[in-house]
């Protein structure tokens, strides 16, 4: 089966949102916790084989790579109902156990020193597909292991697959409480700029953003890890829909991501989901139609990302993937689009063509949902820009005048996103350029 | 005063009722008058019954009940009452008399020395015993009839009343308007008028042309209900009979027993009406019994010895040389015209049934004009043997036998019979099957409903081939058609495939099509339900076919087949031969629904298609086709679709390359080809070409897109090459969005929408016609808003050339590629070669290498970054302009639908900033209009 996708679950925070991951795919295509094929799924029109890989006729098995430095969350896995589904030589835990202590330096020395182990599992994945597409890399950026140990990887995946494409569910840390760890700052600018480097696309789940809606929208005042996670899960099992439904377009990641991605820099997407609900609320959920999922997806509430509305940039969409299931009559969609049109809901850049585009995606037929509709968008918008801002702002404070290298890419990366809320944005590269050949 | 005459004039008083109806409230009082001497006369002595029947009169009349009619009936009494005892002579001199001065007074002395000589021989005669009655009446009505004409137009009110003024006559015998006639030649009376017209049109004019005859004629205008009242009773005497003929001969034989049927009073007055008496005929005057002989002939199409056909006139003529009186002659000629009119029917009749070709309906029609020539027969018969009987036993038997008058009265409704059938016969001359009994038909709409009935006899006879030919084709779907009669004709040269669009040239033509569809190419044989609901409807009301209008039965009939069978055949297509499955493989192949199994099929097809068309082999791609499928989840489809599922290659022109001539195909076989026709199939093609171009842009983008990622990383290390880098990025990311709106808007616009509303037409349909339909508008639309007709040829060869252009990127982004990548080894090599000597303990480099290195990179700089960049910028140039012209034609374009992609396309309204034309109001209005 072509286009496969090997899942690395990266630290505790990645290990976690992907086990909350797999158990959505699970479902969705009727696998059991055991990784056996429900008797009611064998019919199905769907592709199993781009997340998993079959052991025998009714045996399914995850593309996926568990790593971690520390036992904690891996060992819950394993004593989870799930435990089986994994292939255990797939899961990896460092002898040495000691975690990488929020460290990224840490992290990333222990990878390089795991660098062997590590790629004997990745290598013997990437040859068990056809014809691999990419990686996803799930992991947070604050930590040590997730961003350390994940840095380490994205460098290396690059030099080993460089045709493969390499996205990243990046969590990122939760700016509003007062962290713990007095090093985050170094550990996510360090991270971000393997990010920017090394990875072609990162999905942002802000932290902050995702207390936030568990608070405002879900109304729950102190939201557990797994209910945080149920939102990382159901953004990550909604944006690979079209990969597994296959349909007329969408129907592997480059193409998805590819229309998202105008530079191969601007490669930092946001996430939005409606609607939002716990299983509390289900009964009291309006009906829903094309217009009002896209309307609310516009809305900064419903974005999992916290960007603060920096009215001096006139930030802008670069571009939108609207990704909607359930009972939708494709003539709607034509006509929301009018709409959002006419009302300017949504400010698009100024120096090329950009449109919202419409993905409408099968929805699983094992999962019943109180949602007739349901929408998830995933839209390169530059006031991302603001969360590296304030990444480097809390970096400036912390770095007392010691000069870092990989501040500067980041600060370029700020940049460029500044760049592409103008019009000028067509010649930014070139400026850069000139200026370096005369000085040659 | 027998109670049975009672009752007649009870019936008759009915009727009388009906006639009052149209009598305005002016005449009826009249109207009253005129009828009591008939009244007094007859009812006298019976004050008990009259008041009663007065009474009823009343209500009937006003329409009031019983118990408020009183001041009405004390009127009514009055009237009568003061006529009770009139004073009239009851002396039948007196009344001569008084009829003679009259005539006198008016200056008319000869016509009263006829009377007087007339009413002498009446006298001696003896025959007439009322003569005092009837004088009476004359009289009385000469006094009303002038008297009449002045005071109203209605002339013919006195004629009417007068027939029914007279019991017997109105209610015995349905000869009366005849002997109206006789009696009461008044000139202006609209019933002489239309006997004449009746006469007039014994040619061939239609039935109809009777009706205009005597509008025109008519010299007084006459209330048109009149007629119909009097033929009303006929019909409604009619019904009980079988056939005038029948009754006719039963008046006959039963005449001299059963005299009653003819009141002796009514008979004497037909005699003494009659101005030419057998025993008293003059030398020159030819005697009636001949002249009768000779009638009876030409009744039957034979020439006389005195009357003739004419064959250059075209009609029968009595010897001039005979000697009769002018009248006489005139009543001939009317007699004569039964024989005209026979003879016209028979040679009908004779011609049409030995020709072979005039089919079944034919045969039946003059089978069915036969069985009225036998009741014409029946009735010559009986007359010819009263003639011999006349002849038999001589004259003088108290009573004389047949008189031309006779004739007259008695052939008056055979006439009107046979007049009725010459009409339909000149109007089916030169038609046959379905036309005739449509011809046939159209006389049924006849407001007479004497011809209706006689015409719906027939039409019963007509109609019971076509019916039986429309429930072998309703339930058997065969058509046994040797005559081409039925409006259903079938070509057996038409192959299978073809048949159901070919072969048969509404529902019965679905229904019967429908069954022989599923015999002949379904091979299904299962009876079909409700053909014993066709039989119940037996074959005598056959003419119910023709009846929609007024009887739904047959409709139902139709309609019930016409459900069973289409539900029959959808449910056979549906479950045996998994159309619903083909429609899906279409959209899933053909329309690329499947996605990853297109991917992969690309992904796997790229090296072959890039060859030149003349180089591929279709086994080798037919090998990749099968790989697609067993590595996709098109492996899951039903083995029979993808045994169906095959490569083709389209005629190659000089210059293509695989991906030019390259399609997939699906064969369709047996029923399903009913729907998926070569017709079809080819458009489903030629949307394939489209679409497939269409991925092949996504697919290189992808592809690019895919380079500049991987490529950006690496060539990082030369950061002058950044600003070509971001100008190859803009410009692919432009060009995505292109290819990819337009997949967005192929994706809904075209597929989802029309497919959704051919599946919901398919799950609703009730026939397959219905579903070839929906099938084929949705053809028709996919490939009218993928560019693919006519009027969109331009923005075709447009968007060919973005196409194109997309292409021509690649490959300049590629050679760009390789010349960087190229340079970056050099400086790898450059960089390697540093190191070693490094670490070889020598220099890294020499001050003139390092001049050399830094020369060459200059040179190379200096070469490729203005070239690169003036290459990109002219694609990325005529790129925007192309997209710009390609927005304004499918602005201005008249299919509202593809504005659908121009809004796409230029969602935030980057080009119409750019391209003035966009900005034209003239196009907003056409937006808007849409909108």
């Amino acid at each position: 089966m072509p286009r496969e996708i090997i899942t690395l679950q990266l630290g505790q925070c990645g290990n976690q949102i992907g086990m909350e991951f797999w158990k959505q795919l699970c479902s969705e295509h009727g696998i059991s916790p055991e990784g056996i094929l429900e008797d009611f799924a064998t019919e199905g029109t769907d592709r199993k084989d781009v997340f998993f890989y079959q052991a025998d006729d009714e045996h399914y098995i995850p593309r996926a790579v568990l790593l971690d430095l520390e036992p904690r969350v891996i060992n819950s896995i394993m004593n989870s109902p799930y435990a089986n589904l994994y292939n255990p030589e797939n899961v990896y835990l460092s002898k040495h156990g000691g975690g990488a202590g929020n460290n990224w330096a840490s992290g990333y020395t222990q990878a390089e020193k795991l660098y062997e182990e590590i790629f004997d599992i990745i290598d013997r994945e990437a040859d068990g597909s056809d014809s691999l597409e990419g990686f996803v890399l799930c992991h947070s950026i604050a930590g040590g292991t997730g961003s350390g140990m994940g840095s380490y990887l994205l460098e290396r995946l690059n030099d080993r697959f460089p045709k493969k494409l390499i996205q990243t569910y990046s969590v990122f840390p939760n700016l509003d409480e007062i962290s713990d760890v007095v090093v985050q700052p170094y550990n996510s600018l360090l991270t971000l700029k393997r990010l920017t480097q090394n990875a072609d696309c990162v999905v942002v789940l802000d932290n902050t953003a995702l207390h936030r809606i568990a608070a405002d929208r879900l109304h729950i005042d102190t939201p557990s890890f797994a209910q945080i996670n149920q939102l990382v899960s159901t953004v990550m099992s909604t944006s690979t829909t079209t990969l597994r439904y296959p349909g007329y377009m969408n129907n592997d990641l480059i193409g998805l991501i590819a229309s998202l991605i105008p530079t191969p820099r601007l490669h930092y997407l946001m996430t939005g989901y409606t609607p939002l609900t716990t299983a509390a609320q289900v009964a009291s959920v309006r009906k829903t139609t094309v217009l009002d999922v896209m309307r609310r997806l516009l809305q900064p509430k419903n974005m999992m990302v916290s960007t603060p509305v920096h009215r001096q940039a006139n930030h802008c969409y670069i571009s939108i993937l609207n990704i909607i299931q359930g009972e939708v009559d494709p003539t709607q969609v034509h006509k929301s689009l009018q709409r959002i049109r006419e009302r300017k809901l949504a400010q698009f850049i100024p120096w090329g063509p950009a449109s919202i585009q419409v993905a409408l995606s099968r929805k699983s037929p094992y999962i019943q949902t109180a949602n007739r509709v349901s929408g998830l968008m995933l839209a390169n918008h530059t006031s991302i820009s603001s969360l590296f801002e304030r990444t480097l702002n809390q970096f400036d404070k912390l770095r007392k005048r010691e000069a870092f290298m990989d501040q500067e890419v980041i600060q370029q990366l700020v940049d460029e996103y500044q760049a592409a809320t103008k019009p000028d944005y067509l010649a930014w590269g070139t400026q850069q350029a000139s200026g370096s050949v005369d000085r040659i | 005063m027998s109670k049975n005459h009672l009752n007649k004039f009870e019936m008759k008083v009915s009727h009388q009722t009906r006639c009052e109806r149209l009598i305005p409230e002016k005449g009826r009082e009249r109207y009253y008058k005129n009828k009591i001497p008939y009244k007094t006369a007859k009812g006298r002595g019976t004050n008990e019954t009259e008041t009663l029947l007065l009474q009823k009169l009343c209500c009937k009349i006003t329409g009031l009940p019983e118990d408020v009619i009183l001041p009405v009936l004390q009127h009514a009494l009055r009237i009568v009452g003061s006529k009770v005892d009139p004073l009239v002579e009851n002396d039948e001199i007196q009344v001569a008399e008084r009829i003679k001065r009259r005539l006198v007074r008016r200056g008319r002395e000869s016509d009263a020395a006829v009377f007087s000589d007339l009413h002498r021989k009446l006298q001696s005669q003896g025959v007439l015993r009322n003569r005092w009655s009837i004088l009476h009446l004359l009289l009385s009505l000469a006094d009303s009839a002038p008297k009449s004409d002045n005071a109203t137009s209605r002339s013919g009110l006195g004629s009417s009343v007068f027939g029914v003024g007279l019991p017997s006559h109105a209610t015995s015998t349905p000869f009366n308007p005849a002997l109206r006639h006789l009696q009461h030649p008044t000139p202006g009376s609209r019933d002489v008028t239309s006997l004449q017209s009746m006469t007039h049109s014994s040619g061939s004019s239609g039935i109809s042309s009777i009706r205009s005859d005597i509008n025109s004629n008519d010299p007084t205008p006459v209330p048109q209900s009149f007629l119909p009242v009097t033929t009303f009773t006929h019909v409604d005497q009619d019904r009980n009979s079988r056939s005038t003929g029948m009754r006719l001969a039963s008046t006959l034989t039963d005449r001299g027993t059963e005299s009653s049927l003819m009141p002796r009073g009514a008979r004497t007055v037909i005699e003494s009406g009659i101005p030419i008496n057998r025993g008293d005929n003059t030398s020159y005057e030819l005697p009636e019994s001949e002249l009768i002989k000779d009638i009876v002939y030409t009744f039957q199409g034979i020439d006389g010895k005195w009357i003739k056909f004419d064959p250059s006139k075209d009609a029968y003529r009595i010897d001039s040389q005979a000697g009769i009186p002018k009248a006489v002659r005139q009543l001939v000629g009317k007699l004569a015209e039964c024989g005209w009119l026979f003879k016209k029917i028979k040679n009908y009749v004779e011609t049409k049934t030995v020709d072979k070709t005039f089919g079944l309906v034919g045969q039946s029609f003059c089978a069915s004009l036969h069985q009225e020539l036998t009741e014409y027969y029946r009735l010559i018969a009986v007359l010819e043997s009263q003639l011999h009987q006349e002849l038999d036993q001589g004259i003088g038997l108290g009573f004389t036998g047949l008189s031309l008058r006779q004739l007259f009265v008695w052939t008056f409704d055979p006439l009107h019979r046979l007049k009725t059938l010459a009409t339909v016969v000149d109007g089916c001359k030169g038609k046959k099957g379905g036309a005739l009994s449509s011809s046939v038909y159209s006389y049924m709409l006849h407001g007479d409903p004497f011809i209706a009935s006689l015409i719906k006899h027939i039409l019963t006879m007509v109609a019971q081939p076509i019916y039986c030919t429309l429930v072998r084709w309703i339930y058997d779907g065969e058509l046994e058609d040797t005559h081409d009669e039925f409006f259903v004709a079938s070509d057996p040269t038409v192959k299978n495939d073809r048949l159901w669009h070919d072969k048969y040239t509404r529902r019965i033509l679905l229904t019967g099509k429908s069954i022989n569809y599923l015999r002949q190419v379904c091979k299904d044989t299962a009876p079909i339900k409700g053909r014993e609901k066709s039989i119940e409807i037996d074959r005598n009301n056959a003419y119910v076919m023709f009846m929609q209008d007024t009887t739904t039965e047959f409709q139902n009939i139709i309609d019930e087949a016409y459900k069973d069978t289409s539900l029959h055949l959808l449910d056979v297509l549906h479950e045996k031969y998994k159309f619903l499955d083909h429609l899906k493989a279409m959209r899933r192949y053909l329309l690329l629904g499947q996605g990853d199994f297109i991917r992969h099929l690309m992904d796997l097809l790229e090296e072959d298609l890039a060859k030149p068309a003349g180089n591929l082999y279709l086994h080798n791609l037919t090998g990749i086709l099968e790989t697609a499928i067993r590595a996709t989840n098109a492996q899951f489809d039903d083995s029979d679709i993808l045994k169906r599922l095959d490569v083709r290659l389209l005629e190659v022109s000089p210059g293509d390359t695989g991906w030019d001539v390259f399609s997939l195909d699906y064969h369709v076989d047996g029923p399903i080809r009913t729907v998926f026709t070569p017709e079809c199939i080819i458009m489903y093609l030629r949307v394939f070409n489209f679409l497939w171009r269409a991925k092949r842009m996504e697919y290189i983008l992808a592809m690019i897109w895919k380079n500049q990622i991987s490529n950006a990383r690496m060539l990082r290390a030369i950061p002058e090459l950044t600003g070509i880098l971001h100008q190859c990025h803009v410009l692919a990311a432009e060009m995505v969005h292109f290819i990819q709106q337009v997949q967005y808007y192929i994706n809904f616009e075209v597929l989802e929408c029309t497919w959704d509303e051919l599946l919901t037409k398919v799950k609703e349909a009730e026939d397959l016609d219905y579903i070839i339909a929906a099938h084929q508008k949705f053809l028709d639309t996919v490939t009218a808003r993928c560019l693919l007709d006519e009027q969109s040829r331009e923005i075709l060869t447009q968007l060919r050339t973005i196409f194109d252009l997309v292409i021509e990127f690649q490959a300049a982004q590629d050679n760009f590629y390789s010349e960087a990548t190229q340079e970056l080894d050099v400086r790898r090599c450059y960089g390697h070669r540093r190191e070693r000597r490094s670490k070889e303990g020598n220099w890294e480099v020499t001050d003139e290498e390092e001049e050399d290195e830094q020369l060459r990179r200059i040179s190379f700089l200096k070469q490729i970054i203005p070239s690169t960049r003036a290459r990109l910028t002219v694609l990325s140039q005529s790129y925007q302009d192309m997209v710009r012209q390609f927005l304004v034609m499918v602005t201005t374009h008249q299919d509202a639908s593809l504005r659908f992609l121009s809004f796409r396309l230029d969602f935030n309204e980057h080009y119409k900033s750019k391209e003035p034309k966009l900005q034209s109001p003239f196009m907003y209005r056409g937006l808007r209009h849409v909108t």
